[in-house]
């Protein structure tokens, strides 16, 4: 959902202001994983998105310290190719990534790199107690396939504000403010100066302890809308919808999230025929069963995975 | 019965001309005659449309199917492991002696 056109992660807008009883303006602080979308729409994200996968994966990690630690991930499966036919086509591929944190509560430092070449790198630190700085880079084999980008985030009393800076002449800056205990709105705007693309987008989040509703209009022609109902402790039921009024295209998805002591289930069904669930199972301290299926009834392409993910 | 090239939806198919044979026993001029070709055009028209009722159903049972088989018993299987270890929870909590928690 970023509304920037080249998909480099965050146009985000960083502030989610929340209502404490006492006070009336309080700043909500970000999750320390940073999550490659508009944070507006976080809620809705994480039960409607997870992360589908097809084949076998598996992650170990290891910490050798309190701060740092480091990571081994197999993935083996078919990987799909964009191609220019209708046809999905789909290669059997294979990598291992070898990955470091740091994480610091002032600085967190990630790199993973990938047996294909591939090289990300993120940094999160914090430069004064209202200033921070995020910076991610993606390296690859290939030429002109590689990008970066740096933001520099301000956190105000009740407003915050980003800029960004990427490659390729990336330029992007975003506000949010929030009006009520309960609602925030934000604009934004970015210009990319390879593509010679520039646009403006606006978004509204009202929240409340048991739901959450978002709004975002940009001029690349995206409208969203989202709800999540938090519906017990344990479940909450998120639903969205996106339309393109350039390109007429709609699709609305539905989706449940239901968290219980041993597992989280997250299951969806879309307008496009689509349907998917994703299961992580606690099967013992530290070691966690994955399972995804995604099944396609339009396009009859039907992927399902399944991994072991072990450490913290 | 030409099979038209339509996708989907049920359309009959065009009438054949009725051949009235006029030479010939009575039986043949029985089974010539209009209304008993009526009749066999309404027969196969009824085992066409059957067989599409039939497969546009087996389709919408494939996916209804399918998606209950991804969406739901999963849910199932969970909610049923977490009742279990609820009732396990209560069962050592008054073994033990102490009072059971209250449940969510």
């Amino acid at each position: 959902m970023a509304t920037a056109l080249n998909v480099p992660p965050a146009t985000t807008t960083t502030t989610l202001p929340q209502m404490k009883k006492e006070e009336e303006k309080v700043d909500y602080l970000n999750l320390p994983c940073p999550i490659p979308y508009e944070e507006i729409h976080r809620e809705a994200l994480m039960s409607l998105k997870p992360e589908l996968f097809e084949g076998m994966r598996f992650d170990f990690t290891k910490g050798l310290n309190q701060k740092f630690s480091l990571s081994h991930s197999v993935f083996m499966g078919p990987m799909e190719i964009p191609s220019q036919s209708s046809e999905t086509i789909k290669i059997p591929t294979a990598h291992y990534e070898f990955g470091a944190n740091f994480i610091d509560p002032k600085l967190m430092l990630f790199g993973r790199i990938l047996t294909d070449g591939r090289l990300n790198a993120r940094v999160k630190g914090d430069l004064t107690e209202n200033l921070s700085l995020k910076a991610n880079a993606q390296l690859t084999n290939e030429p002109h396939m590689s990008h970066g980008m740096v933001s520099f985030d301000y956190k105000g009393k009740d407003y915050r504000t980003q800029f960004q800076l990427g490659n390729g002449a990336l330029f992007g800056a975003n506000y949010i403010q929030s009006v009520t205990p309960h609602l925030s709105f934000g604009g934004e705007v970015f210009w990319a100066g390879q593509h010679r693309k520039s646009g403006i987008g606006y978004a509204a989040r009202y929240n409340t302890d048991k739901m959450v509703a978002t709004g975002q209009v940009a001029s690349t022609g995206l409208v969203a809308l989202s709800y999540v109902q938090k519906v017990s402790e344990k479940v909450s039921l998120a639903s969205d919808l996106m339309y393109n009024y350039m390109s007429k295209d709609v699709t609305a998805s539905f989706g449940y999230d239901y968290i219980l002591r041993q597992c989280r289930l997250r299951g969806k069904i879309d307008s496009n025929g689509c349907v998917a669930a994703f299961l992580e199972e606690r099967l013992n301290m530290g070691l966690n069963f994955i399972l995804s299926s995604e099944l396609d009834h339009r396009k009859k392409d039907y992927k399902f995975g399944f991994g072991l993910t072990v450490g913290e | 019965m030409a099979s038209q090239p339509r996708r989907g939806g049920v359309s009959l198919p065009e009438r054949r001309a009725a051949k009235s044979d006029s030479n010939g026993s009575i039986i043949s001029k029985l089974s010539g005659s209009p209304i008993v070709s009526r009749g066999r055009q309404a027969a196969s028209d009824a085992v066409l449309v059957t067989r599409k009722l039939l497969k546009s159903t087996g389709k919408a049972a494939w996916i209804a199917g399918t998606t209950f088989l991804i969406l739901v018993v999963p849910l199932i299987i969970e909610m049923d492991r977490e009742q279990q270890m609820n009732e396990l929870e209560l069962q050592q909590a008054s073994l033990l002696g102490t009072p059971p928690q209250p449940q969510k």
